[in-house]
């Protein structure tokens, strides 16, 4: 499953959307996920992808699509060989 | 002179998902305490409570859902079915002149407890982002506040067991003074949860579980009692000032004539016979009654060793003779302590016996305290009753007393409920 299809599973399913609202072009702030489920949203996607991600989330997350790509940056980092500390303390 | 009407009643309660429901069981003897089966609850030393059957997810749509500790839940929900009772659109009225009033002992202890847990038991930083807006004392007023777009006063009150006499009372003063017109007050409680309830255990005032019946575990006034048994849910009010209430032809339950408030300034457990009087006294005085009008009291009696004993002995200084001609009755006997929750769920059932002229038992009474030597109404229900007045006490840790009154609705009552004190 890619991560779109991934992200668009846990949308649908922890903020009550319908799979044709949350196209990659889609505003998170438009489909009702403020800054505290942004939160909650990185919670899931940590689970999901056995990730770590640093308190600090990218405030330039707009789109459904630029969560997709956010994630697979960390998995380039992270993914092979497990959280990297710097990820969970230092700034990106 | 302003008056104030009880015109809806809504619960989230043990026994009852309705008025109608909990008054049913209540007047059958049925008890809705039980086992806690549940992990980790059943290693309590004494695990017993009166839950409720409720999932948030038949009433909440999974993105609200996590912003709303269990105790709001219940708040929102009993709310909303005392709102739909009293056939109220809040929406069609002057926004400022609503106010919404709650009382709650613990607020959002379940998310507490969780986050405590993540913290410390799995070492972990993850504590949920919503943790502190769930949790907040004042969380459940605040969602009833936002739901129907009440701009009035939005409190919360939090005086341990009489959190929510407090919160009607102070409500039902808010429309005598002319402050308000609709005033949405009421008690939510959800503390069935396991920090919480080994912090009771801790402190020796829980009732020991009986070991053939378990529902038979909470017995107020009996010689037999062990302590108090912990509930958990809601109970809501809506009250309006009358004239408002007559206008619109709703149907008015009950009057809320009195109100009573005194505090002990004491020990910080040991409740003070003075002060329990004091505050039943405030209340007559408040309703313009005298001890002869009074025709039930539904007693705060937790079956806590110091408290039956106690307000035993405060409801004969305060009645005198007429004390054992008086039915009393806790009905805590069947759906447990609600703490915060209690005045208000005690005062609706108080309202409801005043309706349907029956007075509900208290249960489990098996071997009296030769304390406590008033008509308690043991073992059974008392129909055919003429009510007129009920009296509903709530007395707390801390030491805050409070006290309600109901009485008839009766249009022509030229005394015309209270003086704002």
């Amino acid at each position: 499953m890619s991560t779109l299809e991934t992200l668009q599973d846990i949308l649908i399913e922890e903020f009550d959307l319908k799979r044709d609202q949350v196209t990659p072009g889609a505003e998170l702030a438009a489909l009702g996920v403020d800054s505290l489920d942004m939160l909650e949203l990185m919670f899931k996607i940590e689970d999901r992808y056995k990730l770590a991600i640093r308190d600090d989330i990218p405030t330039t997350l707009t789109t459904v699509n630029d969560v997709v790509v956010y994630i697979d940056g960390l998995l380039a980092r992270q993914g092979a060989r497990g959280p990297d500390p710097a990820d969970l303390h230092a700034p990106t | 002179m302003r008056r104030v009407a009880v015109t809806g009643l809504g619960v989230v309660a043990p026994l009852g998902a309705c008025t109608d429901d909990l008054f049913t069981n209540l007047t059958a003897g049925r008890s809705g305490i039980r086992t806690l089966a549940a992990e980790p609850l059943r290693s309590l030393r004494s695990p017993i409570g009166a839950p409720v059957e409720f999932d948030g997810s038949r009433h909440f749509a999974a993105a609200k859902l996590r912003m709303l500790d269990r105790v709001s839940q219940f708040a929102l929900v009993a709310s909303a079915r005392a709102l739909t009772d009293a056939r109220l659109d809040l929406s069609a009225e002057p926004r400022e002149r609503c106010g919404v009033s709650v009382g709650t002992g613990m607020g959002g202890a379940g998310t507490t407890d969780e986050g405590y847990h993540t913290i410390y038991a799995e070492r972990s930083d993850r504590v949920k982002p919503y943790t502190v807006l769930a949790s907040m004392t004042n969380a459940a007023a605040s969602w009833i506040g936002i739901d129907y777009g009440i701009c009035g006063p939005n409190l919360t009150y939090s005086t341990a067991c009489s959190s929510s006499a407090v919160a009607v009372g102070e409500a039902a003063r808010s429309i005598w003074s002319g402050d308000v017109d609709v005033m949405v007050a009421g008690g939510t409680e959800a503390p069935l949860t396991y920090g919480v309830l080994r912090a009771w255990e801790a402190m020796r005032t829980i009732a020991t579980a009986d070991p053939h019946d378990p529902s038979a575990s909470c017995r107020p006034f009996a010689q037999t009692r062990s302590g108090l048994v912990l509930g958990e849910g809601a109970a809501f009010l809506i009250l309006e000032e009358w004239n408002r209430a007559v206008a619109r032809g709703a149907h008015i339950h009950a009057e809320l004539t009195g109100y009573g408030l005194t505090t002990d300034a004491g020990h910080i457990t040991r409740p003070s016979v003075e002060g329990q009087a004091g505050a039943m006294r405030a209340a007559l005085a408040s309703a313009r009654l005298s001890p002869g009008d009074i025709d039930y009291v539904n007693a705060h009696g937790t079956a806590t060793l110091q408290n039956d004993s106690v307000e035993t002995a405060a409801i004969k200084e305060v009645f005198g003779e007429r004390a054992y001609r008086i039915p009393v009755s806790s009905t805590k006997s069947m759906h447990g302590h609600l703490l915060g929750a209690a005045g208000a769920l005690e005062f609706l059932i108080a309202i409801a016996s005043l309706e349907r002229r029956v007075v509900p038992p208290t249960m489990h009474l098996d071997i009296p305290d030769p304390a406590c030597d008033l008509d308690y109404v043991a073992g059974g229900a008392r129909g055919g009753v003429a009510l007129r007045a009920v009296m509903s006490n709530s007395f707390a840790f801390g030491g805050t007393n409070a006290v309600l009154i109901a009485e008839t609705a009766d249009p022509d009552r030229r005394r015309h409920g209270a003086t704002p004190r």
